[in-house]
């Protein structure tokens, strides 16, 4: 047995809408069989978010609860002190907002952020962005093909000096924001508009993600659970392409 | 629009939906109704005149629950119906041209409601009763989210206050938008899937569920129940009704306690609605078993997370189970949803991963230790289970597909068909 990792799946009850909780899963898994023992912790309002895990994980959710998020985990800076410890970071769709450096709250002023990703989300004034997402990560993350998702949301996101895109949109907005691109990263943070959930249907994302605290990763020898990936990421890819 | 075009337009769309149905492409309502509009855009207005209207909505259960009360109703009532589950404008337009008698005071309207549509639809009828059953996720490519949808649902009763409502007490946002009505019957009829349900519609913080209810630190809380349901029996202001369905799962009796509700606010006798009820044995193909090539198959629709616990209930103790997924539009395009869903609970069954998007689904099951084969065609799946009690869950438009295909229709001719319908009305 190796070492025990700490996983968080950060506020669910207010960011779980789009299926994003399934991102945890799949970290916590995926760790679990390279022989790592995992400790998935649900952090709610109530237990708060500790500071000592290794992994945390943020989804998308409803304007109201966005913003009861973005006030909670402004206390204590609980994700900022996580991440100077070493730990990585995945956030998606509202997620990703609330860690800019502004969002526009539930009565569409716009917000403070937690600050994490050096970008500002600004509402749209035009239709929602919804569908199948596809975003070119070129060779910023070794071993990472091209990504594909589900997005849904109305904001616009502008990056800031200091974060750059996860990648090059290549069907659908993303961040809808100047260049076609989707997400920020910074560091070991990593924020994207792609549900699906994201480390789902793209494994080779996950083991980058995880790649960025416990180093090289092992292929994991579960043929038929790698088989199942690929034909879904395959699928995806060829589906939306085509269409 | 004069007489004579209305009589011709009505006329043209019960001609389409015969011919869809003789054709066995559909049930014959939405694409219809969908000319109907387009010929005759006041319909629904015009022909709903002196006819009070119950509307029943909520995100799960509107099709099982509408047919309940209906059939609780049809006893006292001549009773319209959109029984087909085509729930939008199109549906209930051409529901109305299939209007029963004319008899004032015995004439009543009974439809189910998409819930996006509830307010638009709701003001457009002489509503007198809206029944509110749950909100949770589903389709969010396409319906709102669920807070925005229940503040929609609040506006509508402040500016409609003839209307009572009779409410699922225990869902907080069923409660939030039910509180603006001038009348609400409360029912306790359960929420199983408490994900949309733990942020405070009112104030945004997490609300507190325990046993007896639930509370949050802004003071809004569950209010007393006026009906309850306990194993079997529905109580009704302290008085027991005894259910004894032909439907499976509890979640029929909350279903039915809604639609007791709906009788004790028309002052229909509750016992011989009871009655009634218990003669149901299948909803738009819901529920019942059909044979299989020697396979005695529980047909059962599951859209979301919420309608999915419900469907563990029912699978019970049949050891095949077949899963099919697909995200079509009326689905939802994305089945990020999966991840919601506890299928930890198909452990030890043999699971057969189906519909268009059966690979999402293996991928789910996989992570979720479900041990499955992959078989995208329904049909062959249902052929290749080990059992002969086995249960086929599926959400809508793969249920749609098997049962198409279990009547002998074709389905690439109903799909060709339909998008061709669709083109011709834009």
């Amino acid at each position: 047995m190796r070492e025990k990792i700490k996983v968080v799946s950060v506020l669910p009850n207010l960011l779980g809408t789009y299926g994003d909780s399934g991102n945890a899963v799949v970290v916590s898994k995926r760790l679990a069989l390279r022989g790592f023992k995992v400790d998935l912790v649900r952090a709610d309002l109530k237990s708060g978010v500790p500071t000592d895990a290794d992994f945390y994980l943020i989804g998308g959710g409803e304007d109201g609860p966005q913003a009861r998020a973005a006030e909670f985990l402004a206390i204590g800076s609980p994700l900022e002190r996580a991440l100077d410890k070493g730990a990585a970071l995945l956030a998606v769709c509202a997620g990703f907002q609330i860690l800019g450096r502004s969002f526009i709250g539930p009565d569409m002023e716009p917000r403070d952020g937690i600050g994490v990703f050096g970008c500002r989300t600004h509402r749209f004034e035009g239709p929602r962005s919804v569908g199948e997402l596809i975003v070119d990560p070129g060779d910023a993350m070794p071993g990472v093909p091209m990504l594909t998702g589900y997005e849904n949301h109305q904001g616009i996101t502008e990056l800031l000096d200091g974060t750059r895109p996860l990648g090059v949109v290549r069907t659908g907005n993303g961040n809808n924001f100047g260049p076609r691109v989707d997400g920020g990263v910074i560091g070991r943070a990593i924020g994207t508009y792609m549900h699906g959930p994201v480390l789902a249907r793209n494994p080779k994302f996950c083991d980058y993600f995880l790649s960025l605290v416990i180093g090289q990763v092992d292929p994991i020898r579960d043929v038929a659970l790698e088989n199942s990936h690929d034909r879904l990421y395959f699928e995806r890819i060829n589906q939306v392409l085509k269409d | 629009m004069r007489k004579a075009e209305a009589r011709v337009a009505i006329a043209g769309a019960q001609l389409v939906s015969s011919l869809v149905r003789s054709l066995g492409i559909g049930e014959g309502a939405a694409l219809p109704g969908r000319l109907l509009i387009r010929l005759y855009p006041g319909v629904i207005s015009e022909l709903s005149k002196s006819l009070p209207a119950v509307l029943i909505s909520g995100t799960n259960a509107k099709t099982t629950t509408t047919a309940l009360t209906k059939e609780a109703l049809s006893g006292s009532f001549n009773v319209t119906s959109n029984t087909t589950g085509a729930n939008m404008d199109t549906g209930i337009a051409f529901s109305l041209t299939t209007r029963k008698g004319t008899t004032a005071g015995k004439d009543l309207a009974v439809f189910e409601v998409d819930e996006a549509y509830l307010p638009d639809i709701g003001s457009k009828l002489e509503t007198k009763i809206v029944a509110l059953l749950n909100l949770s996720r589903d389709q969010l490519d396409r319906v709102s989210e669920t807070r925005m949808t229940a503040s929609k649902w609040s506006s509508f009763f402040q500016k409609n206050p003839h209307i009572t409502v009779v409410a699922n007490c225990d869902d907080p946002l069923v409660v939030f938008a039910a509180q603006s009505a001038s009348e609400v019957l409360w029912v306790s009829a359960g929420l199983n899937f408490f994900q949309d349900a733990y942020s405070c519609p009112v104030c945004g913080g997490e609300i507190d569920f325990s046993d007896s209810g639930w509370r949050c630190t802004c003071g809004f809380s569950r209010p007393l129940a006026d009906i309850e349901v306990s194993g079997n029996t529905v109580s009704v202001f302290g008085k027991g009704i005894e259910m004894n369905l032909s439907l499976p799962g509890q979640c029929n009796v909350a279903n039915s306690a809604i639609a007791l509700g709906v009788c004790q606010v028309l002052e229909v006798d509750l016992d011989s609605a009871a009655r009634r009820m218990s003669s149901i044995s299948e909803v738009a193909g819901r529920y019942k078993r059909v044979s299989i090539d020697g396979h005695e198959v529980r047909m059962l629709l599951s859209k979301n997370p919420a309608g999915w616990v419900e469907v563990f209930d029912m699978v019970g103790d049949d050891s095949s189970v077949v899963v099919a997924i697909n995200a079509q539009t009326a689905d939802g395009k994305d089945p990020s949803w999966l991840w919601d869903v506890p299928f930890e609970l198909l452990r030890g069954k043999e699971v057969f991963a189906s519909g268009e998007r059966a690979y999402d689904l293996s991928v789910r099951l996989h992570y979720a230790e479900v041990s499955h084969r992959v078989e995208k065609d329904s049909l062959e799946a249902l052929r290749a289970c080990g059992a002969k009690d086995v249960s086929f869950v599926g959400n809508y438009t793969s249920f749609q597909q098997l049962r198409n295909r279990l009547q002998g229709n074709n389905g690439s001719l109903v799909s060709f068909i339909r998008r061709l319908g669709n083109r011709v009305l834009g």
